[in-house]
């Protein structure tokens, strides 16, 4: 897989966080590296998850033999202004604002969700015809 | 005006309709900068020629080219239908540089706002701050070191596989400055109005360039677009209330989440020669015209303040 195991150090770090996020409730180093996309050394993914912690961008706690990371607290004491809803109405582009978000996805006309949706269908059928 | 003079317009009439099209038929990090290259010369060059006409009108009043001492006769030899545009590019002008100002100004506040959000923001991992929203979103946010913000309920929405996309996508835009052409763009659009497609073009463009980029860093394009349909079809499905309507319809236009979805199932687009050249020799001509009118006009009230000075000695 190319990408997958020479990732760069920030790359690594913004998947674990993401992981993370994503599961919602703290993991364990090997839960987090079944979590990622491709097969990582467990080490590796031990590393990221300190120096993780140690930026203090996630907090540990025992979890049997190992720890279990979650994010910091700190995520929780953000202004309510900070959501990324709040952030996005605060930033977002009016009709006479300055564009500074850059943002993933815009919203979706009628055809790109018809197209976006087909995309996705297809998808469904590929991975079926490989199973057999 | 003399011919020289309209130039820029002319690059600025031909770019409106072909810049799109031309850069189009150029990987993104191709066209995205010679097409803020091109609005940015156009604009200024634009802007130029229309202070050049605005001054020679100026430059026939009486108590003006006393000042200047000049022979108001030999300024220029033109009617008064010359007269006349010539007036009406000093108001032109005047309108257009108040709104280039205006526009700036604009940016000035709203990357100020930016970097200082990004100051606020809690510890990142490798410049990624999580957000716990429900609402699927996920935007870079420019600064000194700018950030890029995923929401909860966007990243629940994706396999790790995807959310490596998005996350390669969103730092795309951070590493390569893509803020940097989409304002220098919308400020050259503010400048000279007919730019505005080319502005709208950047925009896509840089979208288009995070793309690439991403794809390439998860090395499968049709992965990619997985990525871009799934999160744009969660960003559809959520309730819209937080967005105002206006911001709803114009990011709609310019996203063309579809469109990018489907040309990452087509292969990377070739590096060709011919349209870069067209968007390079439009540019060109822009900045000749420009630079042709302030070499005349430097000659012409040369001559005229000679004349001048010739009369007063006789």
């Amino acid at each position: 897989m190319p990408g997958s195991s020479g990732r760069a150090r920030g790359a690594l770090e913004r998947e674990v966080l993401a992981c993370l996020a994503a599961a919602g409730r703290p993991l364990t180093t090997a839960e987090v590296q079944a979590g990622l996309h491709g097969r990582l050394a467990y080490t590796t993914v031990l590393t990221a998850l300190t120096r993780l912690h140690a930026k203090g961008v996630l907090t540990r706690q025992p979890a049997g033999r190992a720890f279990a990371y979650g994010l910091a607290a700190e995520m929780d004491e953000i202004p309510a202004s900070l959501t990324a809803r709040g952030m996005r109405r605060l930033l977002d582009s009016g009709p006479d604002r300055a564009t500074v978000l850059a943002s993933f996805v815009a919203d979706l006309s009628p055809e790109d969700e018809r197209i976006l949706s087909g995309l996705l269908e297809e998808r469904g059928h590929a991975e079926g015809d490989e199973r057999t | 005006m003399t011919p020289a003079m309209w130039a820029p317009i002319l690059a600025a009439v031909v770019l409106a309709p072909a810049g799109s099209r031309l850069g189009r038929r150029l990987p993104p990090s191709v066209s995205v900068p010679l097409l803020t290259l091109a609005a940015l010369a156009t604009a200024v060059a634009t802007g130029f020629v229309l202070a050049v006409a605005a001054f020679d009108a100026m430059a026939m009043l009486g108590p003006v080219a006393a000042l200047g001492h000049w022979s108001v006769a030999s300024v220029r030899p033109g009617g008064t239908v010359s007269i006349m545009l010539d007036v009406a590019a000093g108001l032109i002008v005047g309108v257009l540089l108040a709104a280039a100002v205006r526009r700036a100004t604009r940016i000035g506040v709203d990357l100020g706002h930016a970097v200082a959000t990004c100051r606020r923001l809690g510890p990142d991992a490798g410049g990624l701050v999580v957000l716990r929203d429900d609402e699927p979103d996920a935007f870079a946010l420019p600064g000194v070191r700018g950030r890029v913000v995923v929401s909860t309920g966007m990243l629940r929405m994706l396999p790790p596989d995807e959310r490596r996309v998005l996350l390669a996508h969103e730092r795309a835009h951070l590493a390569h400055g893509h803020q940097v052409y989409v304002q220098l763009a919308g400020l050259a659009a503010a400048a000279n109005p007919l730019l505005r497609p080319l502005a709208r073009e950047v925009e896509r463009g840089v979208e288009r360039w995070a793309d690439e980029v991403a794809a390439a860093e998860v090395g499968d394009r049709r992965l990619a677009a997985r990525a871009l349909a799934r999160a744009g079809l969660a960003r559809a499905k959520s309730p819209v209330d937080s967005r105002p309507g206006l911001a709803l319809h114009a990011a709609a236009e310019r996203g063309g989440v579809g469109a990018r979805a489907m040309a990452l199932l087509q292969p990377p687009p070739r590096r060709r020669r011919w349209p870069a050249a067209a968007l390079i020799v439009v540019t060109l001509v822009a900045i000749g015209g420009a630079a042709l009118t302030g070499s005349t006009t430097e000659d012409r009230f040369e001559r005229a303040q000679a004349d001048y000075a010739l009369a007063l000695a006789r």
